[in-house]
């Protein structure tokens, strides 16, 4: 029997293949499901969350002939996920809470199960690929999800095995049907955040703060101004260079250019307002040792947005400010900044925020 | 691997081959319905009410008090509901039962509550049994019935059956207890002990999985469940499951004619593995210890491990134990039992039950205490070093 490795199965195509394909190559595969978060906690013998999920990961592995367990992550994932979530749009910030479930519940928790059951190795059905303790995109870039991995320990990076990043999801549905895990191959992509019911995040909130939430309570729109052009009915209904929800009768689009949670604003302006050439970050983790400043890197502000070059101005314990080489548009507190080399990672933080003006290094 | 060793015989136990032998007729030549007047349905009748008067005999009851159940759950369900809704019409507005209960009584007495009626809880001693002294102030005349288990499923306590009953009579209320672990393991005799209600399962003593009876003293109404045909005097309607019954009375017969021997090698290789690993693991918690106990149940806790990552261990060693209560999806929760008797938290997430039964050697628990003290030194390194992180 191989080395031992801890797979995270959510149920889906991807770990699901993810696991059968260590089992060929000889590891000693042990699969995991993560239960992390139920929506009906007050009733007393209450419908666990994604059972259909458990149950379908539990089948590949019973297919694949290796042991599979759940495990109980709610409290961990309730305080680092989703708590964080909630303040995060308080804020006025547009978190992604995939990036800290994989820094935390993923790569952290998780890993301390699988140091339990003397597992040396964790594996994901992550598209992104690891080689010599460093991260690189996913080889089929539509589907890479490096930009989401930016925050784990470098430490574990050593122990990552990620079968399905160096392959397309074409490729990943075909090994499903080669191995006969019909009861997954053909399931239908998550596209939503996994605790937010039906799509709609404000509803967590209401759940975890309640409906008088500040974020959730009426405010103004304004150009910035400062001139009112409307009411808003909660500020985390909106993200940086969203038009759904505005009022009309401009002579050019609006965007949300930016949100107050001070006076729970939304502040609305046209598409050259929502153009930056630089940015700050905090909370900044490298999978490498870190560059310098006046280092030139590739930066990318957003899910499946491009990479722009940027040059570091100014680096502080974990916060990082850049230069824009190009305008870029939306850039949204809370969401990620990844740094690239190429296909590699190189680190990453959350958006602190955007600058119109392009910043300079201080002498 | 070595060959895998189930610790988990109050979760359930494999069907007995002597309790098999006697059911397969009535899955082939005697597959008749009992209800029906033909020689099929009078043979199927026959074998029926012989199986009724077994399981009684094994009860010291008479067999028109026995009634046939799916199992456990339902006879819970049909004792608590069955009395409270009775009842309920009549003064009598509390649902008495204990925080150490099974789900199955704790879910039936919540839904009582649903209903309208004043649930309370008799308060427990550190060591897992019912405060004698104190059951009076929660069992009153105004209480329709109290239900406390006979022998607790995760950490084996026996409670005080006969005392509780005795005062629950002496104010008008109805008894139940959930003799599901007690049974085969403690003697049980309707004649002596004045419960009005008890549940039995199958699958705990050899059975199959799927069938239960529920004793229910004779004169008492009980307002039946389900809706239907007359079977069982229509306290529970529905076809007879013939075969599992059959399976049952056999089951129940070989349970009480062994009882004493098996609880006698049972309480062996029980002490012998509290004993391994005690001596392996000092600092290791056994709950209920300063309590009579079954013989058949060890819940330990080691500080500083977690019941989920220790299952998983020891499953992966091929050593089948359990936790608290499991959830739905198969996740473990921390046991609502060992909080209830006053364990921290802490203590409570790591609790471990195994219990030892007709699958276990002497061989096999001396191999899980070698073993323990490894599983136990992994464990906790992973949990402080994520603890210092």
């Amino acid at each position: 029997m191989g080395e031992r490795v801890l797979v995270a199965m959510s149920g889906g195509v991807d770990s699901s293949v993810a696991a059968a394909l260590l089992v060929e190559q000889g590891y000693d595969v042990v699969g995991a499901t993560m239960k992390l978060f139920c929506h009906d906690g007050d009733l007393p013998d209450r419908p666990c969350c994604s059972l259909d999920s458990v149950n379908d990961a539990r089948r590949v592995c019973h297919t694949l002939g290796v042991p599979h367990y759940v495990l109980n992550l709610e409290s961990a994932f309730g305080r680092d996920v989703v708590d964080d979530f909630v303040r995060e749009y308080a804020e006025g910030r547009t978190p992604i809470p995939c990036v800290r479930c994989n820094t935390f519940t993923k790569f952290r928790d998780l890993v301390a199960k699988a140091d339990s059951i003397d597992a040396r190795w964790i594996a994901t059905g992550h598209y992104a690929r690891v080689a010599d303790g460093v991260l690189h995109r996913g080889l089929d870039h539509a589907k890479d999800q490096s930009y989401f991995l930016w925050g784990i320990d470098r430490g574990v990076l050593s122990r990552m095995i990620l079968p399905v990043g160096s392959q397309t999801k074409a490729q990943t549905r075909a090994v499903a049907h080669r191995l006969g895990l019909e009861v997954i191959a053909e399931k239908r992509e998550s596209q939503d955040i996994c605790f937010v019911p039906d799509g709609d995040h404000t509803k967590v909130i209401r759940q975890r703060l309640g409906a008088n939430a500040p974020s959730l309570a009426a405010g103004p729109i304004l150009l910035s101004d400062g001139t009112i052009v409307g009411t808003h009915d909660g500020h985390a209904r909106f993200t940086i260079g969203q038009r759904r929800g505005l009022p009309g009768g401009f002579h050019e689009p609006m965007f949300v250019v930016g949100i107050r949670p001070a006076d729970r604003a939304v502040v609305i302006g046209p598409r050259t307002e929502l153009l930056g050439r630089g940015l700050t970050a905090r909370q900044m983790n490298w999978l490498v040792d870190a560059p310098r400043v006046g280092a030139t890197v590739a930066v990318q502000v957003r899910h499946r947005a491009p990479t722009v070059p940027a040059t570091i101005v100014r680096m502080d314990s974990d916060e990082i400010e850049l230069a824009l080489d190009e305008p870029v548009a939306a850039i949204t507190p809370g969401q990620s900044l990844v740094l690239y080399d190429g296909d590699t990672v190189l680190g990453g933080g959350v958006i602190e925020a955007g600058k119109r003006q392009l910043p300079v290094r201080a002498a | 691997m070595p060959e895998p060793i189930y610790l988990d015989h109050a979760a359930t136990t494999p069907v007995r081959e002597e309790v098999l032998e006697a059911m397969v007729p009535f899955y082939g030549p005697r597959f008749g319905n009992p209800s029906s007047m033909h020689r099929w349905g009078r043979d199927a009748r026959t074998a029926l009410d012989e199986a009724r008067e077994r399981v009684a005999h094994c009860l010291g009851a008479r067999p028109d008090e026995i009634c046939f159940t799916s199992g456990g759950t339902e006879a819970d369900n049909i004792a608590i509901l069955g009395a409270w809704r009775a009842l309920k019409g009549k003064g009598r507005r509390a649902v008495v039962s204990t925080a150490i209960e099974h789900k199955a009584v704790l879910g039936a007495v919540h839904q009582a509550a649903n209903e309208g009626a004043e649930e309370r809880f008799a308060a427990m001693r550190d060591n897992g049994v019912v405060d004698v002294s104190l059951f009076p102030d929660v069992v009153r005349d105004d209480t329709a019935i109290a239900s406390v288990m006979w022998v607790n499923n995760e950490i084996g306590t026996i409670q005080p059956i006969d005392e509780l009953a005795r005062h629950a009579k002496s104010v008008g209320a109805l008894f139940h207890t959930d003799a599901v672990q007690a049974f085969g393991k403690i003697a049980i005799d309707a004649s002596t002990v004045p419960f009005d209600v008890l549940t039995i399962s199958g699958h705990k003593v050899g059975a199959p999985k799927g069938v239960g009876a529920v004793f229910i003293r004779r004169g008492l109404v009980i307002e039946p469940l389900f809706h239907g045909g007359t079977q069982d005097r229509g306290r529970r309607p529905g076809t007879d499951n013939v075969a599992a019954v059959i399976g049952l009375a056999r089951a129940a017969e070989l349970a009480v004619a062994e009882r004493e021997e098996d609880w006698a090698r049972l309480e062996k290789l029980r002490d012998r593995l509290q004993a391994g690993i005690l001596a392996r693991v000092p600092e290791a918690v056994v709950h209920g210890l300063g309590a009579p106990r079954a013989p058949h149940i060890v819940n330990v806790s080691v500080p500083g491990t977690d019941s989920e990552s220790m299952l998983m261990a020891l499953d992966l060693r091929g050593i089948g134990c359990s936790a608290g209560s499991a959830c739905q999806s198969g996740s473990v929760s921390p046991s609502h039992v060992l909080s209830a008797i006053g364990v921290s938290t802490d203590l409570a997430s790591a609790a471990i039950r195994m219990s030892v039964g007709v699958l276990t050697t002497e061989a096999g628990v001396d191999r899980v205490a070698e073993i323990f003290p490894a599983l136990v030194a992994k464990v906790r390194g992973a949990n402080a070093a994520a603890a210092a992180d």
